[in-house]
């Protein structure tokens, strides 16, 4: 049996006593959004993995929260961890996600959160 | 030719039968010019990617969890510990990389479990040789009891 070089308990090593996504704080450098920024959400390909949503993609919102740092799922589902980037709460109408939203419930929002790699400025 | 094993085995060509095609066209084998972008893009979704999608309402039955789904819990936990995964590597393999089949048609633990042993193959800390061997001893054992 061949044995892997990679050091799998990296992240155990890393995490303990601090917590995830905690542990990645500092990584991610400067935010490129803000609070109140608005931005719209790319429709990157998803081939593999990924935990942004199709539905909101081509969808314009506002950031409400710089939440945290952490790799990207798509880079951590296979370990890893290198590069950390921000992940932005976003809040959006959901008049603006559904075509059929009726327009009795105008003000109902909906927010969700995103990797910097999803967003850009609108 | 009827056996308990043929039984088995023609069952299970009946119900896959009846699972596909997902797309309600002709579909088996196609050119490559009949696959465009659209169908790509259908095809390769990711399972867990249900959002907007139009469903029917499901009942909602609270429900203990069996000691079966325990174990597979702190089993999966402890693959963590040990460093064989992490959730991410975890969610992208119970959720995504099985497919949208067994996504949608297995329950919840079942596809931690089966997850568990896949990564257990892929990382070769037991042979699928191991593993199949294993499946059918303790069969065998069920059947006498």
């Amino acid at each position: 049996m061949s044995t892997s070089k990679h050091d799998r308990t990296h992240h155990a090593k890393k995490a303990t006593g601090i917590g995830d996504p905690q542990c990645f704080k500092g990584e991610a450098g400067k935010a490129k959004f803000k609070v109140g920024d608005r931005v719209r959400v790319k429709d990157l390909s998803d081939v593999f993995y990924s935990r942004t949503q199709t539905y909101p993609r081509g969808a314009v919102g506002t950031v409400t929260v710089l939440v945290y740092e952490s790799p990207a799922p798509e880079d951590e589902a296979w370990d890893n961890t290198d590069k950390s980037e921000w992940f932005y709460s976003v809040k959006f109408r959901q008049k603006d996600l559904w075509p059929d939203y009726p327009d009795l419930y105008a003000n109902d929002t909906l927010e969700t959160e995103l990797s910097e790699r999803w967003l850009e400025k609108a | 030719m009827s056996s308990p094993t043929r039984d088995r085995v023609l069952r299970h060509i009946d119900v896959v039968g009846q699972m596909q095609p997902a797309l309600h066209k002709q579909t088996h084998a196609p050119a490559p010019d009949q696959i465009d972008h659209t169908l790509f893009r259908a095809y390769t979704r990711m399972p867990h990617d249900v959002g907007g999608e139009p469903d029917v309402p499901i009942t909602w039955e609270e429900k203990e969890e069996e000691q079966w789904e325990l174990n597979t819990f702190a089993t999966c936990e402890c693959l963590a510990w040990r460093g064989v995964w992490n959730a991410e590597e975890r969610r992208r393999r119970q959720n995504v990389d099985l497919g949208q089949t067994q996504y949608l048609g297995l329950p919840y633990y079942g596809r931690w479990l089966l997850t568990a042993a896949r990564i257990m193959v892929d990382k070769q800390y037991v042979t699928l040789t191991e593993l199949v061997n294993k499946i059918d001893e303790v069969k065998k054992r069920h059947e006498h009891k």
